[in-house]
């Protein structure tokens, strides 16, 4: 099998990826999990941090193999006239380019969206930045977090009258890789039903402002500003995590009257059915903190995953909090087949996470990340049609490693 | 034309999640027919926020938002003459969004098998909690829970005090949001596909696992046994002065992880005394507990002095990445969200006119647009079914809930 018929959705598309480190990655990954062959170029002066960081060897680096399973590497150096000729050469080949470097890098280069496009009109040309690719703020650049930061996430997350704590640091780069793809998506569509490409300008931090709608629409409708409030919510009452035996956590959320009857029975204490300060949403909202301290008391002994099922039973949505070791080694996610196994040009194997979607007629997903380089032959032999002897004459220029 | 226009989309959800998909693809000109419970509608109209002075039904700002560009017919798919309308209208439409519990799309005939038997040119893209066959201890769901069963949940916030819960993430929905994005991709992908093949597609998203796909980069690692994993609620973590530091008019979020970025922070504070003790590359090299201690309260005493905007502005210039931690109203005042555009008025019947959030990405020839508000319920239910199947086909007044 090679990287043109895997089949699924997106079979004989071509995208060429000009990406570092997560979300730029996550892109190309997505687009390949749907049957897309994707091509890195990558140059070894610049490479991608997550290849070198903290690792001895560039073609075994586990933060990079996270990303970038399902792809080819090509490399070419970009800083001379010559690789970028190839790679224009190769984008005239090509559906789709992402790129994710830092602002103004692709002009630089020589790779701006009016350069490709005089090559291959319609190609779908997709630029990730944290603020987008122009406007008075296009300049700054920042990580994850501080997309969350900016986009009106981390004001949200916090203890009640407390200072913002924030979400965790890995939120956010692929929810902006995935708001790419489907830009992206939409543009290729676009282009199989009337032939016209365009340029798709992703903004990681309006991604971030896109999962919070409802809150901003608050603030339009009512001038309201949200503080933090911990685990409360606006329409259930207990909403929360409360700690269980041997430090574990277990999420309950009590959506209806009937649901607070339940949980009440499960907790063996029928006299707060009625009880004033907890009959209906609104007083159990009033009374949150003694609810709270309350429904924590009960758990506080209990088995977490036992007291998860036993709500369960009980018409009650309630989850046991899963830790990263929970999470490799939940049932479900492995009977979906949520991770897989992989396996790299050297026959090694290797278990990672696949795609989140289960469709009829999916692509398969079977090869690791590549090596850097990897697919030069292909790249410059199959696709650009360079004789072997013109392949040897610019990897002694130094434009191809 | 938009890059939709002329696609059918059947939306059967009634909640976040499938209605957000549905509104991805309704502002790129699908038309998106929305299929309501004659009387009370769709479950979002009960949840705020609520416009002031509005009435129960046409009053939600969720709704609104979720809603924009789509068509609403009342129409119950449970009893057996609107699940004959239901069955006609699928031979006109390219695609169903549902994001009912399991098991519901077999209640209405509409199983991936039957799809396939019966209407194989229809893309059905199904949202659910935990994916078509729940184990029983994940029967019921919300976003919460479903925040907690994918790992978001136990880590968050980063460095979290272990004593404290952990916490919700933004917002009521974002597990919605998140698997109605994946919902769409998926969609737009098979839409692309079934140009050439005219054939359809049973799509099946989990809530959890498009959450926890979200943590891939760590997630990945994990399970290929290159990350540790274990009980610690830090387990996503990465260590350093990085954080939330209070301001004069606020918060700002300061990230810290390699020598230039410490270098710029020297240029930004002119090289106070106290930089001096640490090594130039500490942050990669020497990142010691106590020097993050140290660098954290030097960092919190400067920032309590500086306006969050201003200080952000000036150490992005020299290159250090501190930025503000902006609220609802930040972003409305934020100059790069009016150039792009992010925020669109839109005008309610009923709600009046209010500045709605669009979408983060900008495509040149085919922009999304907000060219309709939110249906009323049943709004388009007369017309709207005589355009889409012929006047024969419509059920009995009774099946819609009579005009609307």
């Amino acid at each position: 099998m090679t990287a043109r018929n895997r089949g699924g959705p997106l079979q004989g598309v071509r995208v060429v990826e000009l990406t570092k480190v997560w979300a730029g990655p996550c892109v190309g990954k997505l687009l390949a999990y749907l049957g897309a062959e994707v091509i890195r170029v990558e140059s070894e002066d610049s490479l991608d941090v997550t290849r070198t960081y903290g690792v001895a060897d560039i073609n075994n680096a586990p933060g990079f193999q996270s990303v970038n399973p399902q792809k080819l590497s090509v490399q070419i150096n970009m800083k001379t006239r010559e690789g970028v000729g190839l790679l224009l050469d190769l984008l005239g080949k090509s559906d789709i380019l992402v790129e994710n470097l830092r602002p103004g890098a692709v002009k630089r280069l020589g790779l701006g969206y009016d350069k490709v496009k005089a090559i291959k009109p319609d190609i779908v040309y997709v630029s990730m930045g944290m603020y987008g690719s122009e406007g008075p703020l296009s300049y700054q650049t920042g990580y994850a977090p501080c997309f969350a930061a900016l986009g009106g996430l981390s004001s949200l997350v916090g203890y009640e009258g407390g200072a913002p704590v924030g979400m965790n640091i890995r939120y956010a780069d692929s929810t902006f890789g995935a708001s790419a793809v489907y830009g992206a998506l939409v543009a290729l569509l676009h282009r199989r039903r009337t032939g016209t490409g365009q340029f798709v300008d992703v903004s990681a931090v309006e991604c971030m402002s896109s999962m919070i709608g409802d809150s901003l629409m608050d603030f339009a409708l009512n001038g309201a500003i949200a503080a933090c409030d911990g685990n409360r919510h606006a329409e259930m009452a207990p909403h929360g995590a409360y700690a269980c035996r041997n430090g574990e956590w277990v999420s309950i959320a009590v959506a209806s009257d009937d649901q607070w009857r339940a949980l009440v029975d499960a907790m063996g204490q029928p006299g707060l059915v009625d009880h004033p300060s907890f009959c209906s949403l609104a007083a159990r909202r009033t009374h949150g903190s003694e609810l709270d301290s309350l429904v924590a008391a009960w758990t506080a002994t209990r088995d977490a995953q036992e007291l998860a099922c036993d709500l369960q039973q009980r018409g009650i949505a309630a989850s046991r909090s899963q830790s990263s070791l929970d999470l490799v080694s939940d049932p479900h996610l492995w009977s979906r087949g949520f991770y897989q196994e992989v396996t790299d040009s050297a026959g090694q194997a290797k278990t990672t996470t696949g795609p989140s979607w289960k469709m009829s007629r999916a692509a398969k997903v079977s090869s690791g990340a590549p090596r850097l380089g990897e697919h030069n032959a292909y790249v410059l032999g199959d696709i650009l049609g360079l004789s072997a002897a013109e392949q040897r004459a610019l990897t002694a220029a130094g434009i191809t490693r | 034309m938009s890059a939709l226009t002329g696609y059918k989309v059947l939306e059967l959800a009634e909640s976040v999640s499938g209605e957000y998909c549905g509104k991805l693809l309704a502002d790129f000109g699908a038309e998106l027919i929305k299929l309501e419970k004659p009387g009370c509608g769709s479950p979002t109209r009960q949840l705020g926020p609520r416009a002031p002075g509005t009435d129960d039904l046409e009053g939600s700002g969720l709704f609104a938002y979720l809603n924009t560009n789509k068509s609403s017919i009342t129409l119950d798919v449970t009893n057996p003459s609107g699940a004959s309308t239901l069955a006609t209208l699928l031979q006109h439409v390219d695609a169903v969004i549902d994001d009912h519990p399991a098991g519901w799309l077999k209640g209405v005939g509409l199983d991936p098998d039957t799809l396939k038997q019966v209407h194989p040119q229809v893309v059905l893209c199904s949202i659910t909690a935990f994916g078509q066959a729940p184990p029983q201890d994940r029967l019921h769901a919300q976003d919460l829970t479903v925040f907690h069963s994918s790992g978001w949940g136990y880590h968050t916030g980063s460095t979290a005090d272990e004593n404290q819960p952990p916490l919700k993430g933004a917002g009521r929905f974002l597990p919605s949001y998140e698997a109605g994005l994946e919902a769409a991709l998926c969609v737009v992908a098979s839409l692309y596909e079934r140009e050439d093949s005219r054939l359809g597609r049973f799509i099946d998203i989990s809530q959890q696992e498009v959450l926890a796909s979200r943590a891939d980069y760590v997630l990945a690692q994990m399970v290929a046994g290159d990350m540790a994993v274990g009980p610690q609620r830090s387990a996503y973590d990465l260590h350093g002065p990085a954080g939330i530091f209070p301001c004069r008019d606020g918060y700002a979020y300061i990230w810290m992880s390699a020598p230039a970025h410490w270098a710029a922070l020297g240029k930004l504070l002119d090289n106070p005394q106290w930089m001096a003790s640490f090594p130039a590359n500490w942050l990669e090299r020497e990142c010691t507990p106590q020097r993050v201690a140290e660098c954290r309260r030097h960092i919190a005493e400067w920032l309590k002095t500086q306006d969050k905007h201003a200080v952000a502005a000036a150490a992005q210039n020299l290159g250090l990445t501190l930025v503000a931690i902006n609220n609802a109203r930040d972003l409305l005042d934020s100059p790069q969200y009016r150039y792009r555009e992010f925020f669109a008025q839109v005008e309610h019947p009923v709600q009046g006119v209010a500045l709605y959030p669009t979408v983060p990405y900008k495509l040149s020839e085919t922009p999304a647009r907000i060219l309709r508000p939110a249906p009323l319920l049943g709004q388009h239910t007369e017309r709207g079914l005589a355009t889409l199947v012929g006047e024969q086909a419509v059920g009995s007044r009774a099946d819609t809930g009579g005009a609307s």
